[in-house]
């Protein structure tokens, strides 16, 4: 979802309960089965994935160089002659690690300034909004090439560059939930009881405030993903030889016609991994309209409860799923 | 009762349906109503008299499947047999509603004149846009919204509470059905805006010879305005009757406590309220038997099985009861309680 | 023991980047005993609202003055409005937001006396009294809001009102959202409340009947002022401002056939928008008994002493 939709999600949905783990557990359901699988498979090879891998992604190996797949590189090799596989495991932690590092920086900062300007109001509210706007108009390209240009390429450099640009979102997420929350009676009556204005921050306006944003990110975790293979493919983010998915794009473009799988299996894992992160992000996104009950559901509730009245109960299912599932969406 | 009632529901049951839970709501409920005369349904939040009007119309909110049971005829045709396709025809046309909260009943970007007129098309389909105009903005002068002409083309946002709420009305009575179903159309607004709108019912009624079914948790608002009332306890009518006799003469235990429970005239300031003890039900959890047995000081054995709602004090008599106290007990003095 | 005593009360809303202010509340005097309860009864968009969340600092005054006891609270800030708050409490009027929804009951409570330093170890203890003192179980403290009814929130919420132990509390319709059986409960464990720990109410409602009921004077207000106030059975009885009138006329009787004799006493029009309010006395535009000079006198604005006073020189 983008970022407007979510910020009047958040709005509109202040006025019910809060959130609970419940409800996200129950969304959980609703994301496709390969979505979820993708993601999961992406965060485990993350995490594991240098130590399954067979050889040293480094290693270089001139005499078996672009092999196709064998029984020894089972996913062949690239142009210096290193385990395509092991690069792809290892390259799933650098991408990992920079999604985690760029999100969880930029909900931190986001966060923090967004609170403190929902909170306070005034000058600080507006000064603190303007510096976001900025972040906000600033394509992120131009903004990594500033930050890269300054302190030149790398893996670091890149994240840095990433997390400024994505900050400002979160800002504003935050900031939009903080500030529809203060009117709520129940806030208003926590600080009319003495409760220190510090207290009501952390204890009662941070927690709420958060949870969309972690919404949100889920949903950007893609564009990340997208954006850290973007600059890597550039020759912006991780230098060689540090393994990369956009970076091993790169490297295997050079021979795409006689090599196909070298561009093939990185822009292959690359895309599961989007797709999936965004499929996740989505399914996970506010859904205000509650759907009905499934058609089969329906008719294995009915037959477990009792009759409901007189009436002829076989047929009635029939009628009343063809007559009222009509008209739902 | 005269020959015939516009209104005939019998032993209607509703069951609810959302992903998470199935709750009935509604229990084996019957009443009927009388041409140009108004009902009340009257009880507390969750007793189930909206759901037993929404059935009528089909209109169930988002994510919530309902399972009916029971007849509900109106002028020959039994709504609980229609598909969705004809139940839309009636609804509109046949049976009006008016709701509680006029904002969210218009569409806010809209004006209100051209969503009225909407309403008058679906029965003069043929009429050309100068007369359907004219015929709202007679409607609207009807229902008492000065400048008319004006306020035709202002957004419901536009309008006060009092003047939306008339426009709620104006589309109701739009094409002139035989039923009116105002559901809380009070609750929302002030006293004196209440009497307006009540006012204005009862004019209409009158005039159109429309009938009514008024769905409120407020006793005065019946008083006033109802020829017969039903009340509703846990999804089933627990008393129904001519008003004069079942505010005068409550038989039921909870109408007597509903009654006693409302601040009255002239009594001194610190006078303690009459209550209910305990709480309203929950619909989810209901206990077998009578589902007032837990507040009622007349419970007794009997009261494990669900009483039907029969005709007091005679086989003909109009005034029903659904409680198995005999009637030496429910003339008792009731006790005032205090929490 | 201390008296609350407002001032010639003014609170605007607006100026600077909206096109006109709202003066919601316009020259309010009244002042509440110890142990008084004051009713204060309204339409909506009559300003009684805005008139209490000033009083208890959630709206600014834009000027007037609000005395407790021998201090100026008017837009207290730090420890004056500290030390206020621990005296002078308020009921809100939605139990469905008015709790936090994230904590428990006990939670909240112990929350509550926490500001006052009520030590740790007693805290728990402390809550269960609290609840007992409105009527919940002990059960109710490991409960979240969501798991409890609207009377029994409505109890939480007096019972954290009462956590800080003040001598005063504003109640702001709080009994309105409930259902009719509930409302009867709630009346009377305030009005047991009132009398058990003797403590000053401004009672707000729309709902003459209760007001009636509980409070030893009453206020009326119509569009940001005060058009009658006294004691309440001389304000009931022998009304004397036609807005007064119409409002005890415009309650329902529960006798049908009295009822229909009275018909619905229509009162015309609608309230004016507190934005462009009529000029001279501001009900002239719906009143019965409106003379020429209505338009352009203004009535002597009430001086909020305990005698029955009425803003309307007609009559």
């Amino acid at each position: 979802m983008s970022l407007a939709e979510a910020e009047s999600e958040i709005v509109l949905s202040e006025g019910s309960r809060a959130r609970s783990g419940a409800r996200i557990t129950r969304q959980l359901r609703r994301v496709p089965l390969p979505a979820l699988v993708a993601v999961g498979l992406f965060v485990v090879i993350g995490v594991v994935g240098p130590w399954l891998a067979p050889y040293d992604p480094n290693q270089v190996d001139l005499a078996s160089v672009r092999q196709s797949f064998s029984g020894e590189h089972w996913l062949g090799t690239d142009s210096l002659g290193r385990d395509e596989l092991s690069r792809l495991l290892t390259a799933a932690r650098t991408s990992l690690v920079a999604i985690a590092l760029v999100l969880g920086l930029s909900i931190l900062i986001g966060a923090v300034i967004g609170v403190v300007a929902g909170a306070t109001g005034g000058i600080v509210d507006e000064v603190l909004m303007r510096l976001t706007d900025v972040g906000l108009s600033v394509p992120s390209l131009v903004m990594a090439l500033a930050v890269l240009g300054a302190r030149g390429p790398g893996y670091y450099n890149m994240i840095l560059a990433l997390t400024l640009c994505w900050w400002p979102a979160y800002a504003r997420l935050t900031r939009v939930a903080v500030v529809s929350l203060r009117q709520q009676p129940h806030i208003e009556a926590t600080r009319l009881i003495g409760v220190p204005p510090l207290t009501v921050l952390v204890r009662h306006l941070l927690p709420p405030a958060v949870a969309p944003t972690l919404v949100f990110a889920s949903g950007d975790a893609g564009f990340v993903a997208l954006a850290v293979a973007t600059f890597s493919f550039l020759g912006l983010g991780l230098q060689p030889p540090g393994a990369e998915w956009g970076q091993m794009l790169v490297d295997g473009l050079l021979t795409l016609e006689q090599y196909p799988m070298l561009v093939v299996l990185p822009g292959l894992a690359l895309t599961l991994t989007i797709v999936g992160l965004n499929l996740l992000g989505e399914a996970l996104a506010l859904d205000s309209l509650p759907r009905n009950i499934s058609r089969r559901t329906l008719r294995r509730r009915i037959a477990k409860l009792p009759p409901l009245g007189v009436g002829r109960r076989v047929d009635r299912v029939d009628e009343l799923t063809d007559a009222y599932f009509g008209r739902t969406r | 009762m005269s020959a015939n009632p516009v209104l005939d529901i019998r032993h209607l049951s509703v069951r609810l349906h959302t992903r998470n839970d199935s709750v009935q709501v509604v229990d084996d409920v019957s009443w009927h109503l009388a041409p140009g005369k108004t009902l009340a349904l009257v009880g507390e939040s969750g007793c189930g008299k909206t759901v037993s009007a929404l059935s009528l119309t089909g209109l169930w909110p988002a994510g919530v499947v309902a399972e009916c049971d029971g007849e509900a005829w109106l002028e020959g045709q039994n709504l609980m047999e229609l598909n969705e396709v004809r139940h839309r025809r009636i609804r509109g046309t046949q049976i009006g509603m008016v709701f509680q909260d006029p904002l969210t009943a218009f569409n806010p970007a809209r004006k209100v004149g051209p969503q009225v007129a909407d309403a008058v098309r679906r029965t003069h389909p043929k009429m050309n846009k100068a007369e359907v105009r004219r015929r709202v903005q007679d409607f609207f002068v009807e229902v008492g919204i000065s400048e008319a002409e004006h306020r035709y083309d202002l957004y419901p946002h536009e309008l006060s509470g009092g003047m939306r709420q008339r426009a709620l009305v104006a589309m109701a009575i739009a094409n002139e059905p035989r039923v009116l179903i105002a559901d809380e159309p009070t609750t929302a607004l002030d006293v004196t805006m209440q009497a307006q709108v009540l006012d204005l019912l009862q004019r209409l009624q009158r005039r159109h010879g429309m009938s009514i079914v008024l769905i409120t948790h407020d006793v005065g608002v019946v008083a006033g305005m109802a020829d017969d009332v039903a009340v509703v306890y846990a999804g089933k009518v627990v008393e129904f009757g001519p008003v004069v006799d079942v505010l005068t003469n409550p038989r039921h235990p909870y109408t007597r406590g509903l009654l006693a429970a409302i601040p009255g005239a002239d009594v001194e300031p610190g006078t303690r309220f009459v209550t209910l003890p305990g709480l309203p039900p929950d619909m989810a959890d209901l206990p077998s038997g009578c589902a007032f047995a837990a507040r009622c000081e007349l419970a007794h054995d009997r009261c494990s099985a669900i009483p039907a709602l029969v005709p007091f004090e005679s086989p003909a008599a109009e005034h029903q009861v659904a409680c198995w106290a005999e009637p030496p007990d429910i003339s008792a003095p009731e006790k005032v309680s205090r929490r | 023991m201390s008296t609350l005593t407002v001032t010639d009360l003014v609170v605007e809303f607006g100026g600077a980047r909206s096109r006109k202010t709202v003066r919601a509340v316009d020259h309010v005097s009244f002042s509440v005993r110890p142990g008084e309860v004051v009713g204060l009864v309204g339409e909506s968009g009559c300003g009684k609202s805005s008139l209490a969340r000033s009083i208890i600092g959630l709206e600014r005054a834009t000027s007037g003055s609000i005395v407790w006891g021998d201090t100026d609270v008017t837009n207290a800030r730090g420890r004056t409005l500290r030390r206020y708050r621990r005296e002078v409490q308020y009921v809100f009027q939605d139990p469905y937001a008015s709790l936090s929804p994230r904590l428990t009951v006990g939670q909240t409570l112990e929350e509550a006396l926490s500001v006052v330093g009520h030590p740790r170890r007693t805290r728990a203890a402390r809550a269960s009294e609290l609840l007992h003192l409105v009527g919940l179980p002990k059960s109710a403290l490991q409960r979240g809001p969501s798991a409890l009814s609207g009377g029994q929130r409505q109890r939480v919420a007096i019972a954290r009102a009462l956590a800080v132990e003040p001598r005063f509390l504003i109640c702001d319709e709080p009994v309105s959202a409930l259902d009719v059986s509930v409302r009867a409960q709630v009346m009377n464990l305030l009005m047991d409340l009132q009398e058990e720990l003797n403590l000053g109410y401004l009672f707000i409602a729309h709902d003459l009947g209760l007001v009636r009921r509980v409070a030893h004077r009453t206020m009326v207000m119509y569009l940001g002022r005060i058009v009658e106030s006294g004691p309440s059975h001389e304000v009931y009885g022998q009304a004397s401002h036609p807005y007064t009138e119409c409002l005890l006329d415009a309650i329902p009787s529960v006798d049908p056939r009295e009822q229909r004799s009275r018909g619905f006493t229509v009162l015309q029009g609608e309230l004016p928008s507190p934005a462009s309010p009529p000029p001279g006395c501001r009900f002239h535009t719906r009143c019965p008994h409106a003379q020429p000079q209505c338009s352009e006198r203004v009535p002597e604005v009430l001086t909020g002493e305990p005698v029955h006073q009425s803003a309307c020189y007609v009559r």
